[in-house]
């Protein structure tokens, strides 16, 4: 894994946990893993500390352990993937928001917040926060309990593994048919508890976590969707989920081909579904399209009850990352580029001259163009010999050619510095105006207490206007930043997750 | 012709030489109308009365003037005729101007470059470039600007029409690629293509119809394209194509081939809008790779950043 990768790592550590757990995360990155001795040592950190840090990171998942090179010395490694996923987790309640409602997100957020913790903490802590949130005194515990079934019913939690047999180091597991077993919550213990009486729900020691692969699966199949909303219609798309929703019927959600979906099967689906009418009565010809369309997401690839059809995970992430990088090359380095980029991807290895030929761009400008690729490593170049004797002139041919799994290796890692420098930025904007926004926080304070006690509004006005109009413009221009610095994470992050999964395709 | 009796000859001159003359010109019509060339005995069942002595001198006479070439096929000699245009032209010249046309003729209307003509020729270049000189103001030759590199030129006969590889075809102009021609046939292309993909919207047939309509055939395209009036040379459908093609590496159109080997074109959306890395600085950033913590360029001073974010 790549310096700038560790760079970005690191710094959502600090930004998350502080100083002590990003200097433990960097000295853990550095090697494959390391037993706890030595870890203080690089780090010149106490050993208390150290441990602290560690024990928080093995909260979150962020540091895995084994049994290491001595038998009874435990090894700890870092797993920077789920730490960078920390800047995932708005869209990870963004989607349970809008899918399963707040309650939803309130109990995602307390399991995400702790790492891994009890159903009945989780959802004492998820119902305070929605007292507080709604201004009611009292929310329905079975509620939130049987949304909470749901989430594990629909996978997005699980169970963690735990310590199977007494041993130095202990080892986690946990067997397949335990890990979605909904847990058996008693309802008047957990009430009790939330009256802050001494009760028992009946589930301690049976923690839960959230499951992101199961996050990552929605967000892939919304991809697939709008790109085929995008390229054909809404019609296609929604037949498109349709399909996904049979899929998993018969498939493991990340294989790289589905197993086949009886047509019959689909066109019943599609016709239980009334907001589509158009899509119901043309299920076969908007089948035909897709799968004839370029993207290549269906193949039909048996003739068996009205055809069957399968979907390719595989190539559609092939061909959304081409989209990707075509994209970035065409704002990057113009629509002629662009021209070129997709053109030496259509022809494979295609000689300078061709390439301004078929392109139809003036000699030198092509030049000039496709060396500008070639430098930024968007295309690599071969020299072919013709004949083996060095003095034989005109004979070498350069071609241009392009390594797809680099170039997207290449532009993962622009995003990863892109993300890095836009953190940055944040944190230096908000540093650069910690006066005046700790000025802000201090005012909205007393307001929020004067209130308490009855202030009069004369009062409250007064104390507000303790910020002077250009203190407030020059605050609300803060904001503004901050807030499109934080958009632009998150958008930098989609482009991330389609490349990754790309590549964790191509393993 | 030589002739054994000098009075008869004086005294038959004209007659004779008359007669000669015509069974001359019987032989070359012979070879102009067989391709393959001609034997000793095609010549002999054409002009029976012409005596073995009387052919030999007539043929000899129209190797030494360089009508004829002489082949050996399978023991029997044939007589064919070379390009009459050629042997009047070389006529009068030396050695190495005839190998000098010989190659620039081999070349065809591709020409051929001058550095070739010397690897061929083994003339020195002081030397070619004389005779080129010379081949030029005789107007057997001409020089070509090659559209392929500007400082190239490329010898071919005069009288030819250099090829499309040379000129460039209808996108150049003086061998000046005219781009913004090129560009505006690009962009009018797609309108139309768009135009066709707009109008499925409302289309009530059902998608596969739908999809129908937005195909176009290069000639549709061709003719909306001619029916503008944005050229001032007349294009051909094969031009047309090359146009497609450009907006085909735009992503923007699909090219899909009908049973009969003709292209259809149509509008495409792609699937994907604008990436997220785009849509801040640090991705389309020209120093993206020196930008770091340290150093002049970096995130907190970045001036891109700065006005982005106003
Ligand atoms: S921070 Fe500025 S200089 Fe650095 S990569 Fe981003 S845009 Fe470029």
């Amino acid at each position: 894994m790549s310096t700038q990768f560790g760079a970005l790592c690191s710094l959502i550590l600090l930004e998350h946990f502080g100083e002590i757990v990003q200097k433990v995360g960097n000295d853990l990155y550095k090697c494959q893993s390391k037993p706890l001795r030595l870890i203080p040592g690089s780090t010149k950190l106490p050993l208390q500390k150290v441990k602290e840090a560690l024990r928080i990171m093995i909260q979150y998942d962020f540091v895995t352990f084994s049994m290491g090179q001595l038998p009874d010395r435990a090894e700890y490694t870092l797993l920077a993937d789920k730490v960078v996923l920390l800047l995932r987790y708005p869209r990870y309640l963004l989607l349970m928001k809008t899918q399963y409602g707040d309650e939803a997100e309130m109990l995602i957020e307390e399991i995400l917040r702790q790492g891994k913790d009890t159903a009945s903490r989780v959802i004492i802590r998820a119902a305070t926060r929605l007292k507080e949130s709604l201004k009611v005194e009292k929310v329905c515990l079975v509620t939130l309990r049987d949304k909470f079934l749901v989430l594990v019913n629909k996978q997005f939690v699980m169970r963690c593994p735990y310590p199977s047999e007494e041993k130095d180091v202990p080892e986690l597991t946990i067997k397949e048919k335990q890990l979605y077993l909904p847990p058996d919550i008693n309802l008047k213990g957990l009430s009790d508890l939330e009256e802050g009486k001494p009760g028992n729900p009946g589930d301690e020691g049976i923690c839960w976590r959230v499951n992101l692969d199961r996050f990552h699966q929605d967000f892939r199949d919304q991809i697939m969707v709008s790109a085929i909303s995008r390229r054909l219609d809404d019609n296609a798309g929604e037949l498109l989920r349709q399909l996904l929703k049979q899929m998993y019927l018969r498939t493991e959600p990340w294989v790289a081909t589905s197993n086949p979906v009886p047509f019959t099967e689909l066109r019943e689906a599609v016709r239980k579904q009334s907001s589509y009418p158009l899509l119901a009565q043309y299920v076969d010809q908007y089948l035909k399209i897709m799968e004839e369309d370029s993207s290549g997401f269906v193949s039909k690839v048996g003739d068996s009850s009205g055809g069957q059809y399968s979907l390719n995970m595989k190539t559609a992430f092939i061909q959304l990352t081409w989209a990707t990088i075509e994209n970035i090359v065409m704002e990057r380095f113009g629509s002629k580029a662009a021209r070129i980029f997709r053109l030496v991807k259509a022809k494979k290895f295609v000689e300078q001259e061709q390439i301004q030929q078929i392109a139809m761009i003036p000699a030198k400008e092509a030049k000039l163009l496709t060396y500008k690729l070639l430098e930024e490593n968007f295309l690599q170049m071969q020299e072919l010999r013709k004949s083996l004797a060095s003095n034989v002139p005109n004979k070498t041919f350069f071609l241009f050619y392009i390594d797809l799994n680099q170039v997207a290796r290449m532009v993962l890692e622009m995003c990863c510095k892109a993300l890095y420098n836009a953190m940055t930025r944040r944190e230096y904007e908000r540093s650069e105006n910690r006066r005046m926004i700790e000025k802000q926080q201090r005012i909205e304070l007393i307001t929020l207490n004067m209130k308490e006690q009855g202030a009069t509004s004369e009062q409250l006005a007064e104390i507000e206007e303790m910020l002077t109009p250009p203190e407030q413009a020059l605050l609300e221009k803060v904001r503004i930043m901050i807030n499109r610095l934080n958009e632009a994470e998150l958008q930098l992050d989609e482009t991330m997750f389609i490349l990754q999964l790309y590549l964790s395709y191509q393993i | 012709m030589t002739t054994n009796k000098p009075e008869e000859s004086v005294r038959n001159g004209n007659d004779q030489l008359s007669s000669l003359e015509s069974s001359e010109h019987r032989i070359l019509a012979l070879a102009k109308g067989s391709g393959k060339g001609i034997s000793d005995k095609d010549i002999q069942n054409e002009v029976p009365d012409l005596r073995p002595d009387q052919r030999a001198s007539i043929i000899n006479k129209l190797l030494a003037q360089g009508y004829f070439d002489l082949f050996n096929q399978g023991g029997t000699l044939l007589y064919k005729l070379k390009d009459p245009s050629r042997i009047q032209k070389v006529k009068g010249a030396d050695n190495e101007e005839k190998i000098v046309y010989s190659i620039i003729e081999e070349a065809g209307n591709k020409g051929i470059w001058i550095r070739d003509i010397r690897f061929k020729s083994n003339l020195i270049p002081t030397q070619l470039n004389k005779i080129l000189k010379i081949l030029e103001n005789k107007k057997l030759i001409k020089a070509v600007k090659s559209v392929s590199a500007s400082k190239k030129k490329v010898y071919m006969l005069y009288n030819l029409e250099p090829d499309r590889t040379v000129t460039g075809g209808a996108w150049y102009c003086d061998q000046d690629f005219e781009a913004e021609f090129v560009d505006v046939l690009n962009q009018q292309c797609y309108r139309f293509l768009h135009q066709k993909l707009e109008a499925t919207r409302d289309c009530k047939g059902g998608p596969i119809a739908a999809r129908n309509i937005s195909y176009a055939s290069s000639k549709d395209v061709w003719k909306y394209i001619s029916e503008l009036g944005i050229s001032k040379v007349q294009l051909s459908v094969e031009d047309m194509e090359t146009i497609l093609d450009t907006l085909l590496y735009d992503g923007k159109v699909e090219r899909c081939v009908t049973t009969d080997g003709s292209h259809l074109y149509r509008a495409v959306e792609s699937l994907l809008p604008a990436p997220g890395i785009v849509r801040i600085p640090c991705g389309v950033c020209p120093v993206l790779r020196h930008c770091s913590d340290v150093g002049s360029v970096n995130p907190k001073k970045c001036v891109y950043m700065k006005e982005w974010l106003e």
